[in-house]
């Protein structure tokens, strides 16, 4: 019996671009009679697949190919315009726009917010809020307010948190693009532990080496379609050769 | 790998609701009990200023009572409703990390100013029963039901504002002189009796007024509004209430895209 946890639908996203942007009350008010002109950039243009519980699935294809809108609409944050997404699991995403915190609050407190905010109870933040920290390089800093951190270091504490409350499904953007060599392996280890304990795992990337090496199956979307949907290497070689035509 | 309990999800929603209420306490008054009775003292030193040039104007015995309960009532309408209108945009790094009932956002920035709403309330009711007289219990109980309401309709004006806000990036400005003239248009620092009679009417449309007017009707003179102006005010709120709510959920699921 197969087990979906995501099916996609003929998933249609657009956005429209206006020629000039207007963001106050004020701007809308004086340009009643300077009508904007929209433009409509098509995102994704009807794509479709299935994805199975404990499936390893990348998303590739090249810079604004849409595989990035697609991975914030899986994860609920982008409503498509047309079609459907069911997904049957609870849902972590780590995005690109997801790494930033309260800076006026510690560490301790920012994992707490962000940690419940996903799901996860105090309790076992208490618990584990020494591993998450460990994991993250920032034991030290516990007490320090964020405001005070890197961007690196709050990418790291955002991925810490993100990986201890994994749900059933992970999605992740452009995987471990943060940190040091040794904050990389961590990832890829919690990664592979992940994949182990048979979560299903959807990364977007661009580069074909994390394809291969992280996931049994993938996805190639160009323009807002999917050209090719079968075994990882397979479809990284089908992009590598789209990669050279383009060239 | 099963998805954990439900009951597990209800206590991390619980726990996340007075997490956002904890944090919120701390970031706004730096964790000290000092940054909120410095927080206390505002309505205090308005009081102060006000009764010192209006008592002037206003002579009767009652006015200092109606200027306290008027300036308890307006510091919570406009620190709530200013800061309903950040709820969503404050948030922005918890909106793009998980997906959580987006509402939560909005009750949970009103609870600080409702923290003080009720140190200032207890406050005055205690201020009220020693200077002038002890108000009858059903008068305190309706007092509590008009805040209530004062609550329904703060969390109307901060579902619309919060969301509509992440379009129009002045809406927070607007917001501001329109308090500015609504601290005016109800009677806060005057009595409604220097009005002509036929714009009273106008004047508790603006929601702050009935709420205001009947506090003091209660808790200074211990009589109650009829039945109607009673039903005149919880349809009011209703209102309020509904049509925050209806924006809300049409633009709350878009939210993220504008941020």
């Amino acid at each position: 019996m197969t087990d979906v946890v995501i099916r996609a639908h003929d998933v249609h996203k657009h956005f429209r671009i206006p020629s000039a942007k207007r963001s106050t009350v004020r701007e809308h008010f004086f340009g009643i009679f300077t009508p904007r002109r929209f433009e409509r950039l098509d995102v994704l243009a009807g794509v479709s697949f299935e994805i199975e519980r404990g499936e390893t699935v990348a998303i590739i294809g090249r810079n604004g190919c849409g595989k990035s809108t697609l991975l914030k609409i899986l994860a609920g944050i982008y409503l498509p315009n047309a079609g459907s997404v069911d997904v049957r699991a609870g849902v972590t995403p780590i995005l690109e726009l997801g790494l930033n915190f309260n800076p006026q609050l510690n560490a301790r407190e920012n994992v707490y917010l962000t940690g419940t905010a996903m799901g996860l109870t105090i309790a076992k933040l208490e618990a584990e809020l020494g591993q998450i920290l460990a994991f993250a390089e920032l034991e030290r800093f516990a007490d320090l307010e964020l405001k005070h951190f890197s961007s690196g270091m709050c990418s790291r504490l955002a991925y810490a948190v993100a990986f201890r409350a994994v749900r059933d499904v992970l999605l992740l953007d452009e995987i471990f693009a943060v940190g040091d060599a040794g904050f990389t392996r961590r990832c890829e280890d919690r990664y592979r532990e992940l994949n182990d304990a048979g979560h299903t795992i959807v990364l977007v990337s661009h580069s074909e080496a994390t394809v291969s090496d992280f996931c049994k199956r993938a996805i190639l979307i160009e323009q807002g379609v999917i050209v090719a949907d079968g075994p990882a290497k397979d479809v990284s070689m089908i992009y590598e050769e789209l990669l050279a035509k383009s060239r | 790998m099963p998805n954990p309990p439900v009951s597990d999800a209800r206590q991390a929603q619980r726990d996340f609701f007075w997490t956002l209420v904890r944090t919120d306490f701390k970031s706004r008054y730096e964790g000290t009990l000092l940054g909120f009775v410095w927080a206390l003292m505002k309505p205090l030193f308005m009081f102060f200023v006000f009764y010192f040039v209006f008592s002037f104007i206003f002579p009767k015995r009652t006015y200092v009572f109606n200027l306290l309960i008027g300036l308890l009532l307006w510091d919570f309408f406009s620190s709530a409703t200013k800061v309903g209108v950040y709820a969503l945009s404050s948030k922005a790094f918890l909106l793009t990390k998980a997906l959580f009932p987006r509402w939560i956002l909005v009750v949970t920035s009103l609870a600080n100013p409702l923290l003080t709403l009720l140190v200032w309330t207890i406050t005055i009711v205690v201020v009220i029963s020693i200077a002038h007289s002890v108000p009858p219990i059903w008068a305190i109980l309706l007092f509590f039901v008009y805040l209530i309401l004062l609550v329904l309709i703060v969390l109307g004006f901060a579902l619309a504002s919060s969301v509509l806000y992440l379009k129009y990036r002045d809406l927070d400005q607007i917001w501001d002189v329109t308090l500015q003239a609504g601290f005016f248009l109800a009677p806060i620092v005057y009595d409604i009796s220097v009005l002509p009679e036929r714009y009273h009417k106008l004047l508790f449309l603006w929601p702050l007024t009935p709420v205001l007017q009947f506090s003091r009707q209660v808790l200074i003179e211990h009589t109650a509004p009829t039945l109607k102006a009673h039903s005149l005010l919880v349809a009011l709120t209703a209102a309020i209430l509904l049509i925050g709510a209806v924006v809300f959920h049409k633009r709350a699921p878009r939210a993220v895209e504008q941020l």
